[in-house]
């Protein structure tokens, strides 16, 4: 039985989205273009290069430093989270307009100026839109 | 209204200030897909109307060639997009160069989106725009206002980098291949190019080009008076070399030559069209000039002499924003720096860049 007590430790940062939810986390440390680096359909990376190319993004609470690309982009991280492919809250080192209103629309949580560093692909966290907050809450063994 | 507020909070906006036009991107089927129709669909129905005069981005096809091309379910899925900002009292333009439609004048406060367009509205009209998304041009478009963050408060629209230019820019795709190379560089930064000149094409590729490969919206012309405090950059003539040079991802012969992004000017179909004059496109080869519906009416005469050429003059639309590889292109040739950069990841093609005498040069018989 792991020790509980260096589990949990909570990320100050900047509520971008309200609510709240806990998931796995899908770590980035690359900035990720919503058009042309995902694919519409599936929520499969497929960005060149990427060091989440072939993951998918359903369910997952996505963590990446930012944003880039077309502003298209906004109405494809819409059209993932409507069509259940998508991410299940955002958690950026910077917010950019792109991710900002694609979270709006897809009314997903999201929180930015957080070190994404801290957290691993894997790690159970709670995502608090509201507080701008992400907690980790397990280590995902 | 929510994405609105919202975006104005996060970027330090005071209030929501009254704009003169909007610009929406976001139109074309092949990047917008099927759940923004949704998105779209409720908007409209829920009584989502203009509040100021707003125009369209290119589609995914056009009313003459393209229509005829794809199936019918595409056909209808785009047909039905620009119904649906009709249906919001948005005008179906269908160009990235609204500014040769309706010319906004200095200090105008718009909202634009389409960074292209965006660049060119703020550095060589002087007009002031955010580097708008499609969903913040509309949500925009729809309230008639946008938050004054951004280059709408004139503490930002001061440059931040200091470009030496130590090179002569001849043909357009100098300009081009030297946008693609600051843009990597400057990220958002807003560049003044001590000494640069060029006529307003070749400035509309250059800002095309810098918008496509980085984020910013505005270059200036001139260096601002305290430019000792400024980050400094030089760029040389091997710069520009190097990346026309990458910009080219074969050397195979092209199946489609390609004039038009952005949209041309009536000047750059009259250009194309001198180029052509007494000559044929040769057979097997194809040549699209794009631009808007606007300048193909004024330009008649100059689209009469490309047309007779064999080439072929398309409104509404260009090769970024449509499904080339479905209609056989493989190999793209263009003097556009901006579709050279994105043509290989948005439509799957090799593209080569060269001025634009070489590319017509390629497409007639000798």
């Amino acid at each position: 039985m792991k020790h509980l007590k260096a589990t949990r430790k909570i990320l100050r940062g900047r509520g971008i989205v309200t609510g709240r939810c806990k998931g796995i986390a899908l770590v980035s440390q690359k900035p990720l273009s919503f058009l042309g680096g995902v694919d519409y359909n599936s929520g499969i990376v497929i960005e060149k290069g990427h060091d989440l190319k072939g993951e998918f993004l359903r369910d997952k609470v996505l963590c990446f430093p930012s944003g880039h690309g077309s502003t298209v982009g906004s109405y494809v991280l819409y059209s993932l989270v409507k069509k259940g492919s998508g991410p299940k809250a955002i958690v950026n080192q910077v917010a950019d307009t792109v991710v900002v209103v694609g979270a709006i629309i897809a009314e997903i949580p999201m929180v930015d100026q957080i070190d994404i560093k801290q957290i691993k692909t894997g790690y159970i966290v709670e995502v608090d839109g509201d507080k701008g907050m992400v907690k980790i809450v397990g280590r995902g063994d | 209204m929510k994405i609105l507020v919202r975006l104005g909070d996060l970027f330090g906006a005071t209030r929501l200030i009254p704009i003169q036009s909007t610009h929406l991107s976001g139109v074309s089927y092949k990047h917008l897909g099927d759940a923004a129709i949704d998105f779209l669909d409720e908007l409209a129905s829920k009584g989502g109307r203009a509040q100021t005069p707003s125009s369209l981005n290119p589609s995914s096809l056009d009313q003459e060639i393209l229509v005829k091309r794809y199936s019918k379910d595409r056909v209808a899925k785009q047909q039905h997009i620009i119904e649906l900002y009709k249906k919001m009292l948005i005008q179906p333009t269908l160009t990235c160069t609204p500014y040769y439609v309706q010319k906004p004048k200095p200090t105008q406060h718009l909202a634009w989106s389409e960074s292209s367009a965006v660049v060119y509205a703020n550095s060589v009209l002087k007009a002031w725009t955010n580097r708008e998304g499609a969903p913040s041009a509309l949500a925009a478009a729809l309230v008639g206002k946008t938050p004054n963050y951004g280059i709408h408060q004139p503490q930002n629209r001061q440059p931040n980098v200091l470009i030496k230019l130590e090179t002569k820019l001849s043909a357009e795709t100098d300009y081009g291949a030297l946008g693609i190379h600051l843009g990597k560089f400057l990220k958002e930064k807003i560049p003044a190019l001590e000494g640069l000149r060029g006529s307003d094409d070749e400035l509309k590729q250059l800002g095309a080009a810098m918008a496509s490969s980085g984020m910013t919206a505005r270059f200036h012309r001139e260096a601002p008076s305290k430019k000792e405090k400024l980050e400094t950059m030089t760029v040389e003539a091997k710069d520009v070399e190097e990346t026309t040079s990458n910009l080219c991802t074969t050397d195979q012969k092209p199946d489609l030559v390609f004039i038009g992004c952005p949209h041309c000017s009536i000047n750059e179909v009259k250009s194309v069209a001198r180029a052509l004059e007494g000559k044929k496109v040769r057979k097997g080869a194809e040549l699209w000039v794009c631009t808007s519906r606007h300048v193909k009416e004024k330009a008649k005469n100059y689209v009469n002499i490309i047309e007779r050429a064999g080439g072929r003059v398309l409104c509404d639309t260009c090769v970024l924003v449509t499904w080339v590889k479905d209609l056989g292109v493989d190999t793209l040739l263009t003097n556009s720096a901006k579709t050279a950069f994105y043509a290989p990841t948005l439509n799957e093609v090799d593209a080569i860049l060269r001025p634009l005498s070489q590319c017509l040069k390629t497409v007639c018989r000798s």
